[in-house]
């Protein structure tokens, strides 16, 4: 996989394409993009049968390691690629260490391991053993190992063992990569710890950003992953996300994880940060709402989202959203959506996770077309203001409802 | 639109030996092959599966359960809606029950009268509610279902009361007449009647004499599969097949199991119901020709074969075992999956059954398949008795 940029400036938003799949893969890829988040091997909810309804374009799935721990020895012994075994052939794959939906629990550090729980209790892994997993594996991309385990409250002793320890993983993982004849072959995406330090970061990408065999960067350990990232003010990361962006060699591919709102999204692109996931969708989908934020700069402001549970929902037969072209609005309603949530059926979720991913691939397709049309700032204004109503609302309703209950 | 008459049913092969047969059941929503398995999708969806999905598979027709849908989201939203087909995207055929069974296994404290089931709502009031003939068909009607059932008085059968037992064979018949005035929509939708008298050849008989009297497109044999030995089962199936006009759908309630489908397909029974194969798929249970395969079991761990060889689904063409072992009940899309090959599983065996019998060679079918799931030919004698009953014997 290779990945080229046009436009060479920094801290600016830029269209890239990723392409050279390898012989059973066609087509290229254009980059601001998503990786398509993933679970056991399955976008969360949609079965990849389903999701050819949503999308037949070319598009790489995050497979995150954690969820697919238990797959370990029977991988060993399989001899297909990853996206083979998970019955997804034409998708290419990225495999991640951490689940970006999923909050990673903080703590139990061992020297120079990093810990996964499972069912059975903590595995620990150290570059060795992971590199040793992602040859079974046979990924089209992966991140290296590291310790993100930092967030905004992070004491600088931790971020110091954070970079060291990712330094170290860094170093091992590299030897890996270049030692084996299968990863080697493999897009190599580091991963730059360091929370919210300025030095710390600089010491990692002081040892990272030599080395050709890398294809492009992760800015880890700005947060624990699960739903609250999407809260997170972007005043708060962005010196260190500029800081990070203004060091790296334009040429590589940079990518930021995790539920961010559309708004972060966009805010990252303008410092040209390149990856994302659609973990955000399933966090969204899991509180029965279907994203109707309109990314149109010409149309109306629309509500951010819409929850379907709510009971005014039940004999409304209009689908999601009225113009939304995707399978589920073209087929289904908000009343029998509704329904489906009420009684608890496996198909709520699914058709709403259909209308969100189709929703939030299209957002991506909005801001390429904008990034060449030099008009992200007003698409950037019409999200803030969208999201800025539905943040006030929920903040609202957290009032009414500790109003409530201290009552 | 809807043919003249909303079911027309074309026997077009029978079974030289037993009494299977081929049938094309023309509905007002499309066509259906007898004999048929219907799956249950209880609140008007499947298991996590999409209507096209299930279009594809080649499903004809599916079950909805009158009870579940008049709670949530209740008759008024449904007609608002259009009826179910049009709320859920369904374009193929669909039957509902009349709630009465559901209400009698799902409220301990259901009470039935000659006015109709009396139980206390599920609801915060508790009130105590009634469900008569009339009320259900008032619902079904707001539904909208092709094929829909007449209230009947559910009794087990393991009373061992005859008295009780007679008694809901003559309420059934009467009830019966109460949903056909109370029919508002003869035109599109079919109610079929059902057969009761438990295990007692003459009671069920009587039941059979009664409703034959009456206008039905269909009847349904009830009463059974709720506890009784295999023994007992067959034979109260033979002797309504035996009954029953030739010329009308003959539906056995609640059952489908493979090994049922097969027999009682030889016995003469044209459609089959049963939450079984997608209830299971949650539990991570495969459906094959030869038998169940529990998915989660450590075998499987390594075992890089699909479900079945010569499935053509989706399911079978895409995963391995070891696949679906690591994700089998751990996951919701997992219960999609299984669905998938178990509703896939059940639809080529009841074309497997009507082929072999237009090519007349249901008696072989029957002995291989037999074979297949005994294969040490430890047959169970109610399976030896009943196909014996219809010329068939085993390998
Ligand atoms: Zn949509
Ligand atoms: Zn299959």
């Amino acid at each position: 996989m290779k990945f080229t940029v046009q436009n060479v400036s920094k801290l600016r938003p830029r269209i890239g394409t990723l392409s050279n799949f390898g012989e059973r893969k066609n087509g290229t890829l254009e980059t601001p993009m998503l990786l398509l988040h993933s679970q056991g091997g399955q976008i969360p909810h949609i079965t990849h049968e389903v999701f050819k309804l949503i999308s037949k374009d070319a598009h790489i799935l995050q497979i995150p390691l954690t969820s697919m721990h238990n797959f370990q020895e029977t991988l060993e012994q399989y001899n297909g690629t990853i996206t083979d075994f998970i019955g997804s052939k034409e998708s290419l794959s990225c495999i991640t260490f951490h689940d970006p939906s999923n909050i990673t629990r903080q703590g139990h550090h061992a020297k120079n391991k990093v810990p996964l729980w499972t069912k059975n209790g903590i595995v620990y892994y150290d570059a060795p053993m992971y590199c040793k997993v992602l040859e079974s594996y046979k990924p089209d991309m992966y991140f290296f190992i590291s310790d993100g385990d930092t967030n905004k409250g992070s004491q600088q002793k931790r971020i110091q063992k954070a970079v060291d320890t990712t330094i170290h993983f860094y170093k091992d993982c590299l030897e890996g990569h270049k030692k084996s004849a299968i990863l080697k072959n493999s897009f190599a995406m580091a991963s730059i710890a360091g929370g919210y330090c300025l030095k710390s970061r600089e010491k990692c990408m002081d040892v990272m950003l030599k080395d050709s065999e890398i294809g492009g960067y992760v800015i880890d350990g700005l947060h624990n992953n699960g739903p609250e990232i999407e809260f997170i003010p972007f005043d708060e990361v962005k010196s260190v996300a500029e800081f990070v962006m203004s060091k790296i060699p334009e040429n590589k591919l940079m990518c930021v994880q995790g539920c961010w709102n559309p708004v972060n999204i966009v805010k990252f692109i303008q410092l040209g940060v390149d990856l994302f996931d659609t973990s955000y969708c399933r966090i969204v989908t899991e509180r029965s709402s279907a994203l109707t934020f309109s990314v149109d700069l010409q149309g109306e402001l629309e509500e951010y989202e819409i929850n379907l549970r709510e009971h005014k929902y039940a004999d409304d037969f209009q689908p999601i959203h009225n113009t939304c072209s995707c399978f589920t609005c073209k087929n289904y309603s908000r009343g029998y959506i509704h329904h489906l949530l009420t009684v608890q059926e496996l198909l709520g979720p699914i058709l709403i996770m259909i209308h969100n991913i189709h929703h939030y691939l299209n957002f991506f397709d909005t801001i390429r077309q904008c990034i060449k049309e030099n008009t992200l700032n007003e698409l950037e204004f019409i999200l803030i203001k969208q999201f800025k109503n539905y943040e006030d609302s929920r903040k609202k309703n957290t009032a009414e409802i500790s109003t409530f209950s201290e009552g | 639109m809807s043919p003249k008459k909303p079911l027309v049913f074309n026997i077009i092969s029978e079974c030289k030996t037993s009494m299977a047969r081929v049938g094309i059941m023309e509905l007002p929503h499309r066509a259906v092959d007898t004999p048929v398995f219907m799956p249950v999708g209880t609140q008007g969806t499947l298991k996590g599966l999409l209507p096209e999905q299930l279009e594809n598979l080649g499903l004809q027709i599916m079950l909805a359960n009158t009870y579940h849908l008049g709670t949530k989201p209740g008759a008024k939203i449904l007609k608002k809606a259009g009826g179910l087909h049009k709320f859920m995207n369904w374009k193929g055929a669909l039957l509902t029950d009349s709630g009465g069974f559901q209400m009698v296994s799902l409220l301990k404290l259901a009470e039935i009268t000659e006015e109709g089931v009396k139980f206390q709502s599920l609801n915060e009031q508790k009130a105590e509610v009634m469900l008569t003939p009339e009320h259900s068909i008032e619902i079904q009607n707001a539904i909208g279902a092709d094929i829909i059932m007449q209230l009947d008085d559910v009794v087990a059968t393991t009373v061992p009361d005859k008295d009780r037992i007679e008694e809901s064979v003559h309420r059934t018949s009467r009830w019966l007449d109460r949903c056909l005035k109370a029919h508002q929509r003869p035109d599109d939708q079919n109610i079929f009647s059902i057969v009761q008298g438990t295990l007692f050849n003459d009671l069920r008989t009587q039941s059979i004499h009664d409703l034959i009297k009456r206008n039905v497109n269909g009847y349904a044999i009830g009463g059974l599969s709720g506890g009784e030995s295999k023994d007992d089962f067959w034979k109260m199936v033979i002797l309504s097949t035996s009954i029953l006009p030739k010329n009308k759908p003959r539906y056995l309630m609640g059952v489908g199991f493979a090994i049922d489908l097969v027999v009682c397909s030889a016995l003469g029974v044209d459609m089959f119901d049963c939450v079984f194969p997608t209830r299971t798929a949650r539990f991570g249970c495969a459906l094959t020709m030869t038998g169940q395969l529990q998915l989660k079991k450590a075998k499987y761990k390594f075992d890089f074969n699909p479900i079945d060889k010569d499935c053509t689904c989706v399911i079978c063409k895409t995963y391995t075992r070891a696949y679906l072992h690591g994700i089998a009940a751990r996951t919701p899309v997992a219960c999609s999956l299984l669905s998938e090959h178990n509703i896939a599983f059940q639809l080529r065996l009841m074309k497997c059954i009507r082929d072999s019998i237009k090519e007349n060679k249901f008696p072989q079918f029957v002995a291989e398949f037999m074979l297949g799931v005994y294969p040490d030919k430890d047959y169970p004698t109610w399976i030896r008795d009943s196909l014996a009953a219809v010329n068939i014997s085993l390998l």
